[in-house]
């Protein structure tokens, strides 16, 4: 009851109004993704509270938009079946698959009985099935859905993260693992977004198989971290994995915020300088790896700031005051980002950037 | 979000119009958080809300405990009475500070442990029967209760106890069990509320931190932080009620069609309860609004946001005021529907006025985000 009520009824509109939804769109969409000029997307909220996403060329001039049903978060997309996907923002119930050329009409999927998405998500290698961080929320385990784009994103599996409250998850270089930060935090759709257990919280980063399901390595936090929540993550250029942080303990403590792992190695925590950490308000929103220039950028809405480090040194290359920062992308040189009050690279947009930025084309 | 205007919005597939430029033709000052004021603003939350809430809070549970040791000592309808009316006092004391769900409220599980809301699949309801049933006495002592599940030993344990099935063995000695369990439950919130009042006043402790933010401070580094914590709690209180409060038991009237309700899904039903609370939760939000002085962080050309905030919290409160009874009549009522249907309408707008309105004229980025884990 309560917000699970509510969360059931937002299903069953998915249900009984997606598909009807869709149809409208018709069979190339309201995108014509295939535009050369659209080099990222970013889920937003216009002037009239509606939510959309939105292709943006190199510079960040918005190519063209399209309505979502509700607020939307993470995103991800696949250059082998030409599909992108944008996920509802935590506790979301559905998520919409676009097609990037035009090719096959979207389809919005609703999330299973029981579930709830958390707003990220990624797909296999060869862009056929879609991954979707989930909350088993009676149970307080998380989930990875599995979606079949061959059988119309049908739900034809799940696995374990094998921790709680997953929140980003993206595939290994290698295709064979997905790489998940379990953020450790619980919630129940009954209590709305309230973080239930900040005093016992279990963050984690997790390796699993996306064959069999099975957990490859687990990496928790030591007992004076355990309010670090892990909750982005990205592919380095050698294939490492890089995640970023958010810290759930007194705000004068300077926890690490961000670091790396690899298959069969110890997580590996930058040593950010003090100003820099400062800077980033113990709170980094999203990660992304320019892995062609080797770089790291992180954005903070908090501490409204972009930083760039050297992936290889960890040495902070640039630190950029950006008022509300939300995405952060690999641009040709650097990286592009966004912020709640609608600038996204040099361009002032009218709209409120969400949290994240994918990047459609190579870099 | 209801489905109707999900629906109404997702068929409505226009491309979305956007503005050219995003403040064309505004002559407003810029939308930046008075640094200045926030501290001001911050220490009369505390001094003037947050403390003598908890105060007030914690003599209430201890009003209950001397009325529910009264009645185990000399059970009779009319003690029955008084222990119940405590309980009702209690809930609007808690209602009226529950909406302060941070610091030492998430600390010790200490809000669940108080009130443990919803429940869902009835863990509580049925642990508080067992114990009933099987007279387990390390429920009426306080500290083996407090070890026990957080849904037995709160204020909905309580109302059970006091209202549920069985109740009436309270008026007389084979009530004896039954009363003690009343008693350690009351002592247990005493104990809790008593944490909390001594966790805000400590001087090196949350006060401090929220009287000056800054850097080395444990809670905000700066003024826009606090700023964004206090306007998270009106925010979040409007959103619990609409969400977690209303809709369980009523979820609107949608295409002339009234929600058929779930009266038993109602906070405090039992005890009628149920639209007192609600009342006192939005009172709570206002008084805090009014103590703090939330419009002196406003420009001075954007002071009208708080006059309309004002008119709706007053509009909110009246009209859950406005609805008495058992919640299930006023659900099966059409005046009292009405009613409901109007208290949806206007929180929905309350929030709107204080997230988007508010928040954005104070410099708050129009209630986007609280980057709250996102």
């Amino acid at each position: 009851m309560g917000a699970t009520t509510d969360l059931i009824d937002r299903r069953n509109f998915i249900k009984m109004a997606g598909a009807a939804w869709v149809a409208t769109l018709g069979a190339r969409g309201a995108f014509a993704l295939e535009r050369a000029d659209a080099v990222f997307a970013s889920a937003f909220m216009a002037p009239d509270g509606r939510y959309g996403v939105a292709t943006l060329t190199e510079a960040g001039e918005i190519v063209e938009r399209t309505v979502l049903p509700a607020r939307a978060h993470g995103m991800a997309h696949s250059a082998a079946s030409k599909r992108m996907v944008a996920f509802a923002r935590r506790p979301g119930t559905y998520a919409m698959i676009l097609s990037t050329d035009g090719s096959a009409a979207p389809v919005v999927i609703a999330a299973a009985e029981g579930r709830h998405f958390y707003g990220h998500g990624c797909f296999s290698a060869d862009g056929r099935l879609l991954y979707a961080t989930e909350n088993d929320f009676a149970a307080n385990r998380g989930m990875i859905g599995i979606y079949d784009g061959s059988k119309h994103f049908a739900r034809v599996g799940e696995f374990p993260t094998y921790g709680i409250g997953p929140h980003d998850m993206t595939l290994s270089a290698d295709g064979r693992m997905l790489a998940i930060a379990n953020g450790g935090i619980e919630t129940h759709p009954d209590f709305g977004r309230t973080k239930l257990n900040l005093d016992h919280m279990e963050p984690s980063l997790t390796l699993v198989d996306t064959e069999t399901g099975a957990l490859v390595q687990k990496h928790t936090l030591p007992a004076d971290l355990s309010r670090l929540s892990t909750r982005h993550v990205d592919i380095g250029p050698k294939g490492e994995i890089w995640f970023a942080c958010q810290y759930e303990g007194a705000r004068d403590d300077l926890p690490p915020l961000v670091g790396h792992f690899s298959h069969g190695e110890d997580l590996a925590f930058m040593a950010l300088p003090e100003s820099t950490t400062e800077a980033l308000a113990n709170y980094v929103g999203a990660i992304a790896v320019n892995r062609n220039e080797g770089l790291i950028g992180l954005t903070s809405p908090k501490g409204g700031i972009a930083v760039t480090l050297d992936a290889r040194s960890g040495v902070v290359l640039r630190q950029e005051h950006v008022t509300d920062a939300a995405g952060v992308a690999a641009a040709d040189h650097g990286f592009a980002v966004s912020s709640y009050d609608g600038r996204f690279r040099d361009h002032e947009n009218p709209v409120a950037w969400d949290q994240h930025i994918i990047r459609l084309a190579r870099s | 979000m209801s489905p109707m205007p999900s629906l109404a919005f997702g068929l409505a597939l226009t491309a979305l119009s956007l503005p050219a430029v995003a403040q064309e033709g505004s002559a407003l000052s810029p939308r930046v958080v008075n640094e200045a004021a926030v501290p001001a603003v911050m220490a009369k939350a505390v001094d003037d809300f947050i403390i003598p809430g908890y105060r007030n809070l914690s003599e209430k549970t201890a009003a209950l405990t001397k009325t529910s040791t009264d009645l185990c000592e000399t059970p009779s309808t009319a003690s029955k009475e008084k222990a119940q009316a405590a309980f009702s006092e209690l809930v609007q004391a808690w209602s009226t500070v529950e909406i302060i769900r941070l610091g030492p409220a998430l600390e010790q599980n200490r809000f669940e442990r108080f009130l443990f809301y919803p429940d869902r699949k009835s863990t509580g309801l049925k642990q508080v029967q067992a114990i009933l049933a099987k007279r387990d006495e390390t429920a009426t002592d306080v500290a083996s209760l407090k070890g026990k599940s957080v849904a037995a030993q709160g204020l909905g344990a309580l109302e059970y106890v006091l209202y549920g099935n069985g109740s009436e063995v309270l008026a007389g000695k084979e009530g004896d069990f039954r009363c003690r369990y009343v008693m350690a439950i009351s002592q247990n919130l005493d104990a809790i509320a008593n944490e909390f009042l001594t966790e805000w006043q400590k001087p090196d402790g949350i006060k401090a931190a929220w009287k000056k933010p800054g850097p080395g401070n444990p809670e905000f580094r700066d003024s826009k932080e606090a700023a964004t914590e206090l306007l998270g709690i009106f925010v979040h209180g409007v959103e619990m009620v609409k969400d977690q409060r209303l809709k369980p038991f009523y979820a609107g009237t949608v295409d002339g069609v009234p929600d058929k309700g779930h009266p038993k899904s109602a906070i405090y039903w039992r005890s009628q309860n149920t639209m007192p609370s609600i009342a006192a939760n939005i009172a709570g939000l206002k008084t805090l609004f009014d103590a703090a002085d939330m419009q002196s962080l406003l420009p001075e050309d954007s002071r009208s946001v708080a006059g309309s905030a004002d008119f709706v919290f007053k509009s909110v409160i009246g009209i859950s005021q406005n609805i008495d009874g058992p919640i299930a009549d006023a659900i099966a009522d059409d005046k009292s529907r009405a009613k409901l249907d109007f208290l949806t309408l206007n929180t929905a707008d309350l929030l709107d006025r204080l997230n988007k309105d508010f928040g954005g004229a104070i410099g708050l980025g129009a209630g986007f985000s609280f980057a709250d884990g996102d």
